[in-house]
């Protein structure tokens, strides 16, 4: 078990090391700061207009929870742009490189691997957004009556899971190709095709309504509301773990069938 | 240290090796020679744990290595055709990733690595980016990843290749100095590197071991060794007994005429050691047959991989056209002779 932990800690540190010494990722942090910055400016603005108006005619509204779910709705939609390309050289490099013949030949098991490779994009991810989350939450601590930190957390916590999904279905995709772009492009298809499947499947019958509840948009937006539904847990959690498995899986057949 | 039996991995319908078998002795360094797609990657890839075979067996210090591959993958160093680099970790840092996930505890780690580093002479390069280094280099730092959590057993996939000759011979002396406590396999299409690195050769051509032993042995065995080639006039029967009743002749052979006239040419091969170039061309000029020419072969290694290698395609020609099987196989003998013309005296 120890060695276990082990592994995954060092494959972890080496990937987490990689993140960070890459311009890509360096870059990539750059769009989704500048983008989320700008945008949660707007938003905040726009916020402001509205409360004067509704001011105005006397009336109230939530407005924190608001400008929380529109940043967050925001952020989510960023990020189906932002993780394929974090998730994209997970293993298409190492195949290309020729390094998953050397990590195939070590002591160390294939999901060990891929749950190292997770945990350190995931890491790199939080890193980006635990940023934003200091500026949103000087803006909500000055609101009156006090907005309630469980909802924001709660919110963000949804974004992160979210996001493990999507990097671990993009890890499985990296590991079926030797092409970064094509693995990128493919994921992206995937995550738009999973984000908007309710909408694709239609309302109608049973099969709409499972195709309803595979939607990671339908989810999302219930956590962003502040509700905890195990289902959406489940729901992130199933297709984390589904991506873990499928890289662990395409990593050993890789190996058996390659000419 | 190792066995490999009945080995046998085909891609698709292409067969890549067919029944492979040899063992590597403790402390020994196999050599293993083929051209180029002879199926020496795809041996040690099975050996290494990362294919598997589709019949036979591979066992690394007694442990199947694809029954029991984790017991196989602690106990091996893998240098992979193209080393597998981490092109944005330092050198040092690489090793102790490698270190770490070959299961080093962390107690023993920075003096591994530094003696991997120091074994390698990469103590200079420690702390430079692996995308920085030469190709001589990086091939080093995929040697030191090979040896790195000092395994008993090591698998070189062509650990020189393109790498300057001064490069070439510190990596030679390298794994030679590897013996002794590690158990070594190398595989290379070079034949005087087989013949300079290492205790015995295996060569393995079109996916089959042709031959197995000591470098000296080989030439020794698959070849006459040393000799003279004659070309004379006169009568076949005087002439072989002329030199039959020179002491130290091992064995005396037609050739096959290059061109139409009524000489006739004959290989004369000498026991080691023995140089009677004096006593041949004075026996055959006191018998009074004509001497037009007369010329000293030499086999080397090269020749026997050579004719190891032609000889088997050669015998491939006859197992497809059975009806000339017998001048088919009279062919490859000739083939086999006329490979080994050595350098002349």
């Amino acid at each position: 078990m120890r060695v276990i932990f082990s592994n995954i800690l060092a494959i972890y540190r080496k990937e987490l090391q990689t993140y960070f010494a890459s311009p890509l990722a360096a870059a990539i942090a750059g769009i989704f700061w500048f983008l989320s910055g700008v945008l949660f400016v707007r938003i905040l603005f726009n916020a402001t207009l509205t409360a004067t108006q509704f001011d105005a005619q006397g009336q109230q509204i939530d407005l924190p929870s608001a400008v929380l779910q529109d940043f967050l709705g925001v952020l989510g939609f960023i990020s189906l742009f932002i993780l394929p390309m974090l998730s994209m050289s997970l293993y298409a490099e190492e195949r290309k490189r020729g390094t998953l013949e050397l990590l195939a030949t070590s002591p160390i098991t294939n999901w060990a691997v891929a749950l190292g490779k997770l945990l350190a994009v995931l890491t790199f991810y939080i890193s980006l957004v635990l940023p934003l989350m200091a500026y949103e939450a000087i803006v909500f601590s000055s609101t009156n009556p006090p907005f309630s930190p469980a909802v924001f957390l709660i919110g963000h916590a949804g974004l992160i899971l979210l996001s493990a999904a999507i990097l671990s279905l993009g890890m499985f995709i990296s590991s079926l190709t030797d092409s970064t772009i094509l693995a990128a492009i493919l994921t992206f298809v995937l995550t738009l095709l999973l984000w908007l499947t309710d909408a694709l499947a239609g309302n109608s019958g049973l099969l709409g309504d499972i195709f309803g509840q595979l939607s990671l948009l339908k989810h999302f937006t219930n956590l962003v509301q502040g509700v905890v539904d195990t289902s959406s847990l489940i729901l992130f959690a199933s297709y984390t773990v589904l991506g873990l498995f499928l890289t662990a899986q395409s990593v050993e057949a890789f190996r058996f069938q390659r000419s | 240290m190792i066995e490999v039996e009945h080995l046998s991995k085909s891609y698709g319908s292409t067969r890549a090796i067919e029944d492979v078998t040899f063992s590597v002795e403790p402390g020994e360094i196999l050599g293993f020679l083929g051209p180029n797609g002879a199926g020496k990657t795809t041996t040690m890839r099975i050996l290494s744990g990362y294919l598997p075979a589709n019949e036979g067996t591979a066992k690394v210090a007694g442990f199947e290595v694809h029954e029991n591959s984790m017991a196989v993958r602690k106990r091996i160093g893998y240098l992979p055709e193209t080393p597998p680099l981490y092109p944005d970790m330092t050198v040092e840092g690489f090793l102790h990733f490698v270190a770490r996930i070959k299961g080093v505890s962390a107690g023993d780690r920075i003096r591994q690595v530094d003696s991997a580093l120091q074994r390698c002479n990469l103590t200079e390069k420690r702390k430079v980016l692996i995308r920085k280094l030469s190709k001589g280099f990086r091939q080093r730092v995929g040697i030191a990843q090979a040896i790195v959590h000092d395994p008993p057993a090591i698998i070189l996939d062509e650990p020189t290749v393109g790498l300057d000759p001064r490069q070439i011979i510190e990596v030679r002396n390298l794994i030679k100095n590897l013996a002794g406590s590690h158990t070594v396999i190398l595989s290379t299409h070079i034949l005087p590197e087989a013949s300079m690195t290492c205790n015995r050769i295996a060569i393995i051509n079109k996916g089959r071991i042709v031959a197995t032993n000591s470098p000296e042995n080989l030439v020794e065995q698959l070849s006459g060794g040393a000799g003279y080639d004659l070309e004379v006039a006169g009568d076949a029967s005087t002439i072989q007994q002329t030199l039959q009743s020179l002491p130290h002749v091992k064995e005396i052979a037609p050739l096959p005429l290059e061109s139409e006239t009524s000489h006739l040419r004959f290989r004369v091969t000498l026991q080691p050691g023995a140089d009677l170039g004096q006593e041949i061309a004075a026996r055959i000029v006191g018998a009074g047959i004509g001497l037009y020419e007369m010329r000293r072969f030499q086999v080397s290694l090269e020749d026997v991989f050579l004719q190891l290698t032609t000889e088997e395609r050669s015998l491939e020609a006859a197992d497809t056209d059975t009806d000339a099987e017998v001048d088919s196989t009279a062919e490859s003998a000739n083939s086999v002779e006329s490979s080994d013309e050595g350098e002349t005296a």
